[in-house]
């Protein structure tokens, strides 16, 4: 099947506006009857863009698992924004949300290994506030903004050999 | 990519994975890196990019380690 190159990255814009829309992936039915092509003809589009790292999908369903920085599942990296919930991929795809929005939002994230909860703010283009959200009897930490820390354990030239893991 | 509170945990974790200590970002330099990275995602026009612009928006960015470019 030959692809079109210009409905190729017209599917891409529309599963990335989905997200945006809805917090979640359009189907590849939903794809096909927006775009009055057959489901078949859809599932290769998708999985070109698989291919071509514009999205990342669950082979066996052709659900979009992945469209950086949105999470097709629930993860430990919550973002609300525009009245809506997001889940992002790790924590620097929960600051590509805001970015990728160009909205505030509230961002509520696990830290790993403490396991305790962060929570930003994102507002006019800057981190408002940030820290670990108070347990009880202990004092807030609210504000303290220096202290998250993000760590990427891959280098640049690695990351797309074990995409999940990175 | 995870959160931590510190370099304490971050090290505790590398150790109990069995992992390399990768590089450690602020939540500001991510941030930063995030608007560069994420703007134009929603774009019709964003079809991704090459290794030369990623690297180009790493160097925006303040990143100048080894870790954010590929050795030629």
């Amino acid at each position: 099947m030959t692809l079109d190159h210009t409905l190729l990255w017209q599917i891409r814009h529309f599963v990335y506006n989905h997200f945006a829309d809805t917090t979640h992936a359009p189907s590849v039915d939903e794809t096909a009857q927006h775009f009055n092509i057959s489901t078949e003809e859809a599932g290769e589009y998708y999985k070109e863009l698989h291919n071509r790292h514009a999205f990342f999908l669950d082979l066996e369903t052709l659900t979009v698992r992945m469209a950086n920085p949105f999470s097709g599942i629930p993860t430990d990296f919550k973002v609300l924004a525009n009245g809506k919930t997001y889940y992002a991929n790790c924590a620097w795809d929960m600051l590509g949300i805001p970015a990728a929005l160009h909205t505030d939002a509230a961002i509520e994230a696990v830290c790993t290994e403490s396991n305790e909860m962060a929570r930003l703010e994102i507002k006019n283009g800057s981190i408002a506030q940030d820290g670990i959200s108070p347990r009880r009897g202990t004092a807030a930490e609210d504000g303290d903004g220096s202290s998250l820390l993000v760590h990427f354990p891959l280098p640049f030239a690695r990351w797309y050999d074990d995409l999940v893991f990175t | 990519m995870l959160l931590f509170q510190s370099e304490a945990w971050i090290d505790k974790w590398c150790k109990r994975n069995n992992t390399q200590h990768g590089e450690v970002l602020t939540i500001q330099q991510v941030w930063e890196l995030s608007k560069l990275w994420y703007g134009d995602r929603l774009s019709l026009d964003y079809h991704g990019r090459s290794l030369e612009q990623a690297e180009e928006i790493f160097m925006q960015a303040g990143l100048r380690s080894k870790f954010w470019y590929i050795q030629k």
